[in-house]
């Protein structure tokens, strides 16, 4: 007895040596920074000799400024219809892709080239297929007889254009996911179903959707927090424009931060930001069983 | 599987998977038409499926200083990175496999914690500390910055793969007079291997496409090669063809790369949760 309890504490801080190096880089390049932006969002600070402690201030101006309110509708318009679109789009193809005979494999690897696509290179093919006056897509809608459109120029269309490109750039990830998920079904159930008369919408809506809830939940769980930090595909179409309507809370706080030399005030936009994304991210760990993720 | 005639079913599930491949590879191909026409065939219309590639911009934008310094500096940040980021995450993922660790639950929400935080909460500070570093503008600055997705994201992948090893190997090691970093260097890292090579690629090209930490951490010295490509999109008027043909360069090695590291992106892509 002794000598098993005396083996398994050796084993344990052994453990803690294994650890030590990888947990103190995060450490330092997580918890520290966290801590800075929450200590510096009590102060008045411009990068430059102005350094007051203002206590609360700079939330009350956050939370009573025009401006976080409509960074942060933006970014929760972006985040619901983009993991929607996709969420649709890419269990609707995860589940097409089973009838498939062949070619499966090969299918699924090149739906999944979008994925290593950079956030700029992404907003590059976009920029060129979308302008105005040169663009392929502009040239397609007038064979179709339809009129030149501004997408990413017109205020009304820019964010419903984001949408669009984050979907093409993203769709695959929940594809890819659920796909796996789909091909872990078992197929008892499935087989009882049928010789029971179910349709098919009721085996997808009582078999397929209860059984690949985890997957589902982790598919939503990583798009949510992602699209939520939402930066590289705006900052390389619209840079948050026209005007403000497609400005997200990231590009705010990088505007704040290097445009205006506000630091303060952009480390405050980012702890409460932070804070929203945290939340998110625990109720959707609530919905997960324990095992599957943390 | 079922049936063995072909269905309507079946007829249209191909179909919707040719239009699905075809949206989604078409973007990259374009890309690759406009870098290589001249400006006037790049865009008339109705456009020219068949022409003769010319691909004088590569030489010419590869010609360009900052372009090849931008692409430099990405391969090393690649390399430094990576390696930095397996050297500390695979023994930390063999400590949560193999030993009992108190706490490890509180671990793990951490990793998941640092992989999802919006990069901004902890640019802006590292941009202050590295400005006073001397690490500002620096690859190796960027190198560390980046492990805050790289270690949780490897963390992940190869205590999946240290996982499959079977646990009686590193057991008998052990009673043969092994300490835990041999047996860990000898039984298990030959074993995963394959695991390990897949979780550099995968680390490696999200270091190589990262762009909003980038952006902030770099300007002139250090500029990655994605900075760069953004660098095209000018103010006044756009280089279409330059764009696009650094663009393609910029791209290309991670599609390659993906394809080599295939078999392991569903496991990279789900943190291992999904199996």
């Amino acid at each position: 007895m002794t000598v098993r309890t005396r083996t398994r504490t050796r084993r344990r801080d052994r453990g803690v040596r294994f650890l030590v190096p990888a947990f103190v880089i995060l450490a330092v390049t997580s918890i520290y920074p966290t801590l800075y932006s929450f200590f510096m969002s009590f102060f008045d600070w411009n990068w430059g000799q102005r350094f007051n402690f203002v206590g609360l201030q700079n939330y009350v101006d956050l939370v009573t400024g025009q401006h976080f309110r409509d960074t942060l509708w933006n970014t929760i318009v972006f985040t619901v219809s983009a993991v929607s679109v996709e969420f649709v789009l890419g269990l609707g193809l995860a589940l097409v892709m089973t009838r498939l005979r062949f070619g499966q494999g090969l299918i699924r690897t090149l739906l999944l080239v979008p994925l290593m696509v950079s956030g700029i290179i992404v907003s590059v093919i976009w920029k060129v297929m979308l302008d105005p006056s040169v663009g392929i897509i502009g040239y397609g809608l007038h064979l179709l007889g339809l009129p030149r459109m501004g997408f990413l120029g017109d205020p009304a269309m820019a964010m419903g254009t984001i949408v669009l490109i984050d979907t093409w750039w993203q769709t695959a990830f929940v594809f890819i996911v659920l796909s796996a998920g789909v091909q872990a079904l078992p197929i008892e159930p499935f087989e009882a179903a049928e010789v029971d008369g179910a349709s098919s919408w009721q085996r997808f809506r009582y078999l397929t959707l209860p059984l690949l809830k985890p997957a589902i939940l982790v598919v939503l769980m990583f798009r949510t927090v992602d699209c939520l930090k939402v930066f590289a595909i705006i900052y390389g179409t619209t840079g948050g424009g026209p005007l403000t309507t497609t400005e997200s809370v990231q590009i705010m706080a990088y505007r704040q931060a290097f445009k205006t030399l506000n630091m303060s005030a952009s480390m405050t936009t980012m702890v409460v930001f932070a804070a929203f994304a945290l939340l998110v991210l625990v109720l959707y760990q609530r919905l997960l069983p324990t095992e599957e993720v943390a | 599987m079922r049936r063995r005639r072909w269905s309507i079913g079946t007829w249209v599930a191909y179909a919707i998977a040719l239009v699905a491949t075809l949206i989604s590879l078409f973007p990259l191909y374009w890309l690759f038409v406009i870098s290589t026409k001249t400006p006037r065939e790049a865009f008339e219309t109705p456009p020219q499926l068949i022409y003769v590639p010319d691909f004088s911009k590569y030489f010419e934008i590869w010609g360009q200083a900052g372009f090849a310094d931008a692409y430099l500096n990405s391969i090393q940040v690649v390399a430094l990175g990576v390696a930095l980021t397996l050297l500390v995450a695979t023994p930390a993922a063999y400590a949560i496999i193999r030993f009992r660790v108190r706490g490890v639950r509180y671990l793990r929400f951490w990793l998941l914690l640092a992989y999802t935080t919006p990069e901004f909460l902890f640019v802006i500070p590292m941009y202050v500390a590295y400005q006073q570093l001397g690490l500002y503008d620096t690859v190796g600055g960027l190198a560390i910055i980046y492990q805050v997705f790289a270690i949780p994201f490897a963390i992940w992948l190869i205590q999946s793969f240290l996982g499959e090893v079977p646990r009686e190997l590193g057991d008998s090691a052990r009673v043969d007079g092994a300490s835990e970093l041999q047996t860990l260097l000898k039984v298990y890292l030959p074993l995963a291997a394959p695991g390990l090579a897949a979780t550099a690629i995968l680390v490696g090209i999200n270091m190589w496409n990262e762009v909003t930490i980038a952006l902030s951490l770099t300007f002139d010295n250090a500029r990655t090669v994605q900075i760069a490509v953004a660098g095209y999109r000018g103010y006044a008027a756009i280089r279409w063809q330059e764009m696009a043909a650094a663009a393609v360069m910029a791209v290309l090695p991670m599609i390659i790369f993906a394809g080599i590291a295939q078999r392991y992106i569903v496991k990279g892509l789900t943190f291992g949760a999904v199996k």
